[in-house]
């Protein structure tokens, strides 16, 4: 199983911790990975507020490098997952918009003939690796840890550029992993809920807000921990969880985990490895619950 | 007590009943004209059922075209029925108020050259509706909205009347139920416009949406106005199966096809020259001929545009392509839809002059409530949304005048509180288990549709007729099973019940009396047209025992009746 | 086929009145929809059921409610599929706003925020004799925001709103789109100007819900989004959000690749000494745990082509 690997910015910038340990997670996954080194950012949705169209060019750009591999595409965060699906969603269903977007990568000798896929680690593991050979590798089952699960508003919508239409069970995955990894999924009503991180810098009271009410709700259902497939959640839910905990009168303790993370403390990979230490609201105590030596 | 009564009378120049276009038209026009004006509409006005028409609205502007042109078309349409000094109004008056809509911001589709586009509807020798893809009537309504919230026009939304307030004969005001609040307030006056729309629920199926229950006309009609020919309902030819949803007839104006079970554009037969464009009522009995003789499918034909191709389809005709697919599971892009006659409009109403005003002082009608008559016995695609634009307009205008020269009557509360008192008897009615008022509705419609549909005799007349005598028994009957004042639809549905009761005898009375078929009113035992007998218009009024019928002579100018073909 | 739905009742006239939720079991049509199935319980089995609706065909927009914990018409939506994997159809009144009874709720905050972004055309100049010239194309785009019926489904389920009720929301925003796209209208720049300020477009967390919920194809954020880039091309650029923007895609040209040090710089201003000084605990938490983006920040290979794309898209506009 091979895929050319689109790493995304924060998984080796403000989130330096997702890179390693999904590299590690893919290792055990027994997932070959071909990095994408010369692709760029899909745009994050901010710079297709400016211009979808350059947008759909710098995405297309990438997918045609996949393309020349003969390689489907995995992805580690919610947002570009979402932005390029949207992005191949256009791409592939127009295709005179398809020729004019080819005309701007023609100098790089590149095009995009609209055949590559592109998916989340979190749909990979669910469909491409499956559930009865993912199982023989949780070697240390979390048993007792409540996980609350977090998806990030663009690996859930639009659901007709995600495929959801087509594979409805990509919308509770994540509680199945959960399961899998011998954790129990905590029900709460932030899952599919936006995190806030994109009006960060506009307005930051309602950001903050929203981690206080999400991880608040999570607490609320007796949740240990939260975890998500997308770095930006992550910044915003952990790297903002003291700030929005004082603003709200709550405690900073609700750990955020990468779903690489997950999955390796199940796989038996060391929390260092996994960079738990990282994080901002520490995870030792959930460490302790489940009896993993940090 | 969960229904209180408003001790507060409210109090407007002008009050508008019904929030659909041709009253806030109206309202519009009022208020231009000095009067202050509110709005007492039963839904909030963008829910208003103009919303629904989807194919536009009629202006003959083109090179060859000419509102004479415009006007004869109608005239024949309306199987000479219609008043030919009103519709010389509606033809002449419809580019100057088109303009004015168009100038309010609707977004009306263009050519090449940036004017309005036209496209061919049914029973028009030109070319001449202007239209908004498929959702003319949605987007020329909430472009009325805009106005009337630009101008600030009070609006009473949600509030259903149930009753008009007559002193000395001249209408004072009415009397409204607050659904929010479950308090019933006395309005009062100088005039009164009812555009309360259509009453197609009177019939199962119907393309009307559920609030289309005729109230204005049966609020005129118990308070003592004329209205008339209430015998003229229209089938519309092309409605979904089974929900009797609307097909605009811009599908067929685009060029669709009807087919037949064989495959074949049965339309050659019955309309040689217009096809699929000829008038409503002459395609509607075609269908049902090829359904009743064995040509059909599973009781419809089939509406196929296949070959207009995807872009046409998606983008003209992109609204009916959702509801295919939403509630018949069809992709119009794929295969052809069943369709099947289904009623649509009200051609009859509270009878009016070319002013708006009824056979009441004090109290206006425009619209689809109204008759002008400019439909006559058949009324063309693309003029209902005219008709209301035009005579709201100046009905509105009317108003304003009039209300300049009379004075407040200085009404009390009373006319609120015994009201209050008929209602609250209402609600303490039956209990649980007790007759719903949806089962005597279902029965009405489906006597209606059987004995006053589309084809008619005057055994299953009389039978509906008895039927729907019957039902007025029962609904003494009706229980409520919503005790509360707040927001009860159970009461409202009851009302409207009543309302559609009313009005159902009015319509089969006429039709029974009307020997002859024109237009939508087709006798089996009276095939053929009677202009000697039955050139003029029905009259009904309110007694007691039931409608008396009266009758006018028809407005004929310019053209005599001819033998009308398609 | 039988269907369960699950309704969640609210009688404000009770004594202590309580949302409850309460069963019913219809005998439906293969063709019911949700609006089907609600009107069959009302008519037949409990009158005391409030919910709006009229014209069964998604033009009204009275029937907006969440079926199965999303907003969507009941009449748009068939039985048959909101039932699909589920014991029981859950049938709730739309969210962000207060309940008048069951599943009615009371729209006026929607309203109001309608009204406040001036929804009527505002042409400049003489009226001409005959209509406005447009291009059909101009008029057709329109068309897909005039799509809306103002059901309310976008507004009940917007995220920002849920924790800000001063936020526009997203059918308030696309209806002020359909003024500013219109050719015809004068006060696009005013209105632009009136869009930035906080609570309007740039307040927008780009969470897709609408997108997703809008029965109609309306898209609002997509509308939003095209409002920001118009809002920054009429030179409305010092809110934190177009700064954000605007920033966020120099940085992209510039390396091909997000730098999350210098982004938050270019947004406040190195000079915006408050809003520096806020950033320094967050930063100092990060700093301690080693969870800090590359000082030295570096360009994809290729980034040239990266520069290209951007200057052609620059030309193009």
């Amino acid at each position: 199983m091979k895929y050319a690997f689109f790493p995304g910015c924060v998984s080796r910038g403000g989130c330096s911790e997702l890179y390693p340990s999904a590299v590690a997670v893919a290792e055990k996954l027994g997932i070959e990975l071909d990095e994408l080194t010369s692709a760029s950012c899909t745009g994050a949705g901010v710079l297709q507020e400016k211009d979808q169209r350059l947008g759909d060019t710098l995405n297309a750009r990438t997918f045609a490098m996949a393309e020349q591999k003969g390689l489907p595409i995995m992805t580690i965060c919610s947002t570009c997952q979402g932005v390029m699906s949207q992005a191949n969603h256009r791409l592939t269903h127009d295709p005179s918009y398809l020729a004019e977007v080819n005309q701007e990568l023609k100098p790089e000798g590149l095009e995009y003939r609209g055949t590559v896929t592109i998916k989340h680690l979190l749909w990979i593991l669910m469909e491409e690796i499956g559930a009865d050979n993912l199982r023989p590798l949780i070697t240390r089952p979390l048993t007792g840890m409540r996980v609350a699960p977090f998806y990030g508003c663009y690996i859930l919508r639009p659901s007709w550029a995600l495929g959801l239409e087509e594979a409805p069970e990509r919308e509770t995955s994540l509680e199945r992993v959960i399961e899998l990894v011998g954790a129990e999924p905590v029900d709460f009503p932030g899952k599919s809920l936006c995190c806030g991180f994109p009006i960060l810098t506009i307005n930051e009271k309602n950001s903050l807000a929203m981690v206080a009410r999400h991880t608040g709700d999570a607490r609320e259902r007796g949740a240990d921990a939260m975890v998500t497939p997308c770095p930006l959640c992550h910044l915003n839910l952990d790297g903002y969880q003291p700030k929005a905990a004082s603003t709200h009168g709550s405690k900073p303790d609700m750990p955020i985990l990468h779903l690489p993370q997950l999955l390796g403390l199940a796989m038996g990979l060391s929390p260092r490895v996994l960079g738990l230490q990282r994080h901002i609201v520490s995870a030792s105590r959930l460490l302790d619950k489940v009896k993993v030596r940090a | 007590m969960p229904l209180t009564a408003d001790e507060q009378v409210l109090r407007h120049d002008v009050i508008v009943l019904g929030g659909g276009l041709a009253g806030m038209r109206a309202a519009l026009e009022a208020a231009r004209g000095g009067a202050d004006v509110a709005v007492v509409s039963k839904v909030y006005p963008t829910r208003s059922h103009s919303a629904a028409a989807q194919g536009g609205i009629n202006a003959a502007f083109s090179a060859e075209d000419s509102w004479e042109k415009h006007a004869f078309d109608t005239v024949k349409g309306s199987d000479y029925l219609g008043d030919q000094d009103a519709i010389e109004v509606l033809c002449r008056e419809a580019l100057q108020d088109i303009m004015e809509l168009e100038h309010m911001g609707v977004i009306f589709n263009r050519n090449e050259d940036g004017r309005l586009a036209l496209r061919p509807f049914g029973g028009a020798g030109f070319p001449r509706t202007c239209y908004v893809a498929d959702i003319t009537g949605q987007a020329i309504l909430h472009v009325v909205w805009e106005q009337l919230v630009k101008a600030r026009i009070t609006c009473y939304a949600e509030w259903v009347a149930t009753s008009l307030v007559v002193q000395d004969g001249r209408c004072r005001g009415l009397v409204a139920l607050e659904m929010r609040s479950g308090k019933l307030h006395t309005l009062e006056a100088k005039a009164v416009v009812l555009a309360t729309g259509g009453l197609g629920r009177i019939y199962e199926p119907s393309t009307n949406g559920l609030i289309c229950t005729g109230d204005g006309m049966a609020l005129a009609y118990r308070a003592g106005a004329a209205l008339m020919d209430m015998e003229f309902t229209q089938f519309h030819p092309t409605t979904l199966y089974p929900s009797g949803v609307l097909i605009t007839e811009g599908a067929r104006g685009e060029g669709g096809y009807l087919l037949n079970s064989k495959g074949e554009r049965f339309m050659a037969t019955y309309a040689s020259q217009r096809l699929e464009l000829a008038s409503r009522d002459v395609v509607s009995r075609a269908e049902q001929t090829e359904i009743e003789e064995g040509r059909g499918v599973n009781g419809c034909v089939l509406l196929d545009v296949r070959h207009l191709g995807k872009k046409v389809i998606l983008t003209r005709l992109y609204q009916i392509y959702e509801l295919a697919h939403d509630l018949a599971g069809v992709d119009l892009l794929e295969e052809p839809v069943p369709v099947r006659p289904g009623t649509h409009y009200q051609m009859g109403g509270v009878k009016t002059d070319v002013d708006g005003r009824t056979s009441m002082p004090g109290l206006y009608a425009a619209g689809e409530c109204a008759c002008v008559s400019v439909h006559g016995a058949n009324r063309l695609g693309g003029n209902s949304l005219l008709e209301t634009v035009v005579f709201g307009r100046r009905a509105g205008k009317a108003a304003a005048e009039e209300v300049r020269q009379v004075p407040f009557a200085g009404l009390s509360s009373a006319p609120g509180r015994d009201e209050h008192a008929h209602i609250t008897e209402l609600l303490q009615r039956g209990e649980r288990g007790g007759l719903r008022s949806a089962v005597v509705r279902k029965e009405m419609g489906n006597a209606m549709r059987e004995g006053a549909g589309v084809f008619r005799d005057s055994e299953g007349l009389a039978q509906t007729l008895e039927t729907v005598r019957g039902l007025k028994g029962r609904y003494q009957k009706v229980a409520v099973q919503d005790k509360g004042g707040i927001f009860n639809t159970d009461l409202v549905s009851l009302l409207e019940l009543g309302n559609m009761l009313d009005l159902a005898e009015t319509m089969v009375v006429g039709g029974l009396a009307r020997q002859e078929s024109r237009g939508a009113h087709f006798r089996r035992d009276f095939p053929e047209r009677d202009d000697i007998n039955w050139l003029r218009h029905t009259l009904a009024f309110y007694t007691a025992e039931g409608p008396r019928l009266e009758y006018a002579p028809v407005t004929c100018v310019r053209w005599q009746p001819e033998r009308r073909t398609y | 086929m039988q269907a369960h739905l699950r309704v969640r009742r609210f009688d404000p006239e009770e004594p202590a009145p309580q949302p409850r939720y309460q069963d019913y079991t219809v005998e439906a049509e293969d063709y019911f929809t949700v609006l089907d199935a609600l009107i069959k319980i009302r008519e037949e089995e409990d009158g005391t059921l409030a919910v709006r609706c009229s014209c069964r065909s998604s033009v009204c927009g009275s029937c907006a409610m969440r079926i199965n914990g999303h907003a969507t018409l009941a009449c748009k939506t068939k039985l048959t599929d909101a039932s699909k994997g589920r014991d029981v159809v859950l049938v709730e009144p739309m969210g962000n706003m207060p309940v008048v009874k069951d599943l009615v709720t009371d729209l006026q905050s929607f309203w109001d925020k309608v009204w406040a972004v001036e929804p009527f055309l505002q042409p400049q100049g003489p009226v001409p004799e005959q209509e406005y010239l447009a291009s059909n194309e101009s008029m057709v785009h329109l068309t897909g925001v005039m799509n809306c019926i103002m059901c309310g489904a976008c507004v009940s389920d917007c995220t920002v709103l849920a924790v800000d009720p001063n936020f526009l929301a997203p059918a308030a925003l696309a209806k002020a789109y359909r003024f500013v796209a219109d050719p015809r209208d004068g006060a696009s720049k005013e209105r632009l100007r009136a869009l930035s300020q906080y609570g309007g477009i740039w307040d927008c967390t780009r969470c897709l819900e609408c997108v997703q919920v809008c029965p109609k194809d309306v898209a609002p954020m997509d509308r939003i989004m095209t409002l920001r880039d118009k809002a920054m091309q009429a030179g409305y650029t010092s809110t934190y959000g177009a700064r954000h923007t605007i920033a966020f895609s120099e940085l992209l040209k510039e390396s091909g690749r997000l730098d999350e040090l210098r982004l938050p710089v270019m947004t406040f201003g190195i000079f915006n000494l408050p809003r520096m000084l806020s950033l320094v605990p967050v930063g100092l938490r990060a700093l301690v745990r080693g969870k800090m983006p590359p000082i030295f920040h570096r360009a994809i290979p290729g980034v040239e082509h990266i520069r290209r794309s951007f200057r052609s898209a620059e030309a193009k506009r």
